[in-house]
């Protein structure tokens, strides 16, 4: 049961994670979410004046900007700007702001495995800094299958994604799991209670590639959807330590 | 003149106050035209909401290619063609070739895409099938070596769309696995420093060679319509631009899976997924005997 990254003991392990929020001065809203050695920063800055061409009359303009590590955009870029849009899109109540925009931009800053995940769960933590209003938040988890042993690892590093022979990477909202949340509330360094009741697991966002089956696709699905639940509590203490701090700073 | 104005009044009275045709009915509330087919478990185009669109598959359509393809899903038609040119290879990874794959969504084939540098979904589709042949190792690069750290091919894989009418990224992936099958390299010689592709008689076994494909990865697309998340087997255009979001299964013959990819709003359960995958195994098999007919 051992994985080459040393500091975990358990295959279904995530990294420590962690997050900061309110980071850019010149942004509505940023955060800062970071999955072990992997961090990506977001900012959003909306809504706001939006350029005509891209103008709709019934609801908000979501743009969103992905920016490499190093070097230019590349169309591996592209993807991750559709895969978060098209899954945030409908997250966002657009139509509450019409004929505005919103800009999101994520900003890679560390990589070590599991970038879409990471993007995905700072771009919900800075929407929410920016006050932007949601349907439901989100949380993404990635997972792998080791191509020698066909262990499932979750949250896998650069050096384990080499010897995946499939790589899955999961998003749930919290509308569905918004009881079992509360039970993986501690954030830091959680091990994944296997014995939670097994739910349902309905996938907001799954992106799957290398060679898998069914099943095994699915016992991902189910590992990972446990472990969003540790994002979704983590996400849920984060926010109300800053509210609690940002009251106790305007009514001291 | 005067009798046809004289006749409409009376003819109002028999009808309703206000009616439109169909037609009309489409464009002005295109999600409540389509509502009211998919309750009675058809489409708008008479397919049942698991039905995929007629497709042929016709392969050698450019001789000047080294291999390609054209594919037909309904309206959407594709042509593919790979080319192989030789290059050297990268410092890292000096006995494999290239594999470039490269969607085209010209403005040619539907008034959705501009003119201009590639647009979001050519680039997102290029991805696609780039990591589909990569992840799955459809192909061994190895093979695509002439000489260690010399030279290499280089298989340039572009996809052109002609004709735009959705569910581009599985009539796009059939063409590139139709034409990678078709693909014929003569056999190259390398003396002095120096490559030779002898030209000149015509192809054969003997003077060129095929590619050794791993396996076939054929995808199958489903829209996710409405609230219910109503499924909808190989949407086109119309129904791709209401739909809540879309699943994509990728399925080699030996029954594994390539790539699963669900986007879009609403959460869909396990038991979707499922049907979807169940379906995408049948659909796989039917496009698989249409290819192989070639």
């Amino acid at each position: 049961m051992s994985r080459p990254d040393r500091s975990r003991t358990s295959a279904h392990q995530l990294r420590p994670f962690f997050s900061s929020q309110n980071l850019l001065n010149r942004a509505d809203g940023s955060a800062q979410f970071d999955f072990g050695g992997s961090s990506v920063m977001c900012s959003v800055v909306g809504p706001a004046e939006v350029r005509i061409r891209d103008e709709k009359l019934d609801r908000a303009t979501i743009e969103v900007v992905a920016r490499p590590l190093v070097g230019i955009p590349s169309i591996k870029e592209k993807a991750r700007e559709q895969n978060i849009r098209e899954t945030l899109e409908p997250l966002i109540l657009s139509g509450l702001h019409p004929r505005t925009g919103i800009q999101i931009v994520v900003q890679t800053m560390k990589d070590d495995g599991c970038i879409l995940s990471t993007a995905f769960n700072a771009t919900i933590m800075a929407l929410m800094d920016a006050g932007i209003p949601l349907k439901s938040i989100l949380g993404s988890v990635t997972c792998m299958v080791d191509e020698k042993t066909n262990q499932i690892w979750l949250d896998p590093t650069t050096e384990e994604l080499a010897q995946a022979k499939s790589a899955h990477v999961f998003v749930f909202d919290n509308k569905s799991s918004i009881t079992s949340a509360s039970a993986g509330a501690q954030g830091k360094d959680a091990d994944v209670d296997m014995d939670q009741d097994t739910v349902g697991a309905a996938i907001l966002f799954s992106d799957s590639t290398g060679l898998f089956t069914e099943e095994q696709y699915f016992e991902c699905a189910q590992i990972c959807f446990k472990a969003a639940q540790a994002i979704h509590g983590f996400i849920r203490t984060a926010i109300a330590k800053k509210l609690e701090k940002e009251y106790q700073q305007t009514h001291a | 003149m005067d009798t046809t104005t004289a006749t409409t009044p009376m003819n109002l009275e028999n009808s309703p106050a206000f009616t439109f045709t169909a037609s009309t009915f489409q464009k002005l509330h295109p999600i409540e035209y389509f509502r009211k087919f998919v309750s009675q478990g058809v489409r708008p185009d008479g397919r049942l909401l698991n039905g995929f669109r007629p497709t042929t598959v016709h392969v050698g359509v450019i001789t000047t290619a080294n291999g390609s393809a054209m594919v037909r899903l309904g309206g959407t038609t594709v042509v593919c063609g790979i080319k192989a040119e030789v290059a050297e290879p990268k410092l890292d990874s000096p006995d494999q070739g290239y594999l470039v794959p490269n969607v085209d969504l010209s403005p040619m084939c539907s008034s959705a895409f501009r003119p201009g540098p590639p647009g979001e979904q050519a680039q997102v589709v290029s991805d696609a099938i780039n990591r589909v042949l990569k992840e799955s190792k459809v192909l061994d690069l190895k093979d695509l070596c002439i000489e260690e750290g010399k030279a290499v091919w280089t298989l340039w894989v572009d996809i052109v769309c002609v004709s735009y009418d959705g569910n581009i990224y599985d009539a796009a992936l059939a063409s590139v696995m139709a034409a990678l099958a078709n693909v014929r390299i003569r056999n190259p010689s390398y003396a002095g420093g120096i490559i030779k592709v002898a030209g000149g008689e015509a192809i054969s076994d003997e003077n060129s060679f095929r590619l050794k494909l791993n396996r076939t990865p054929l995808s199958s697309s489903f829209a996710l319509f409405d609230t219910s998340l109503t499924l909808l087997a190989d949407p086109n255009f119309a129904e791709e631009s209401i739909s809540q979001g879309q699943i994509s299964i990728t399925i080699d013959e030996h029954d594994e899976l390539c790539a699963v990819s669900k986007i879009g709003a609403g959460s869909s359960s396990q038991a979707l997924l499922r049907q979807c995958v169940d379906r995408a195994r049948e659909r796989s098999k039917e496009l698989r005997a249409i290819m192989s007919a070639q």
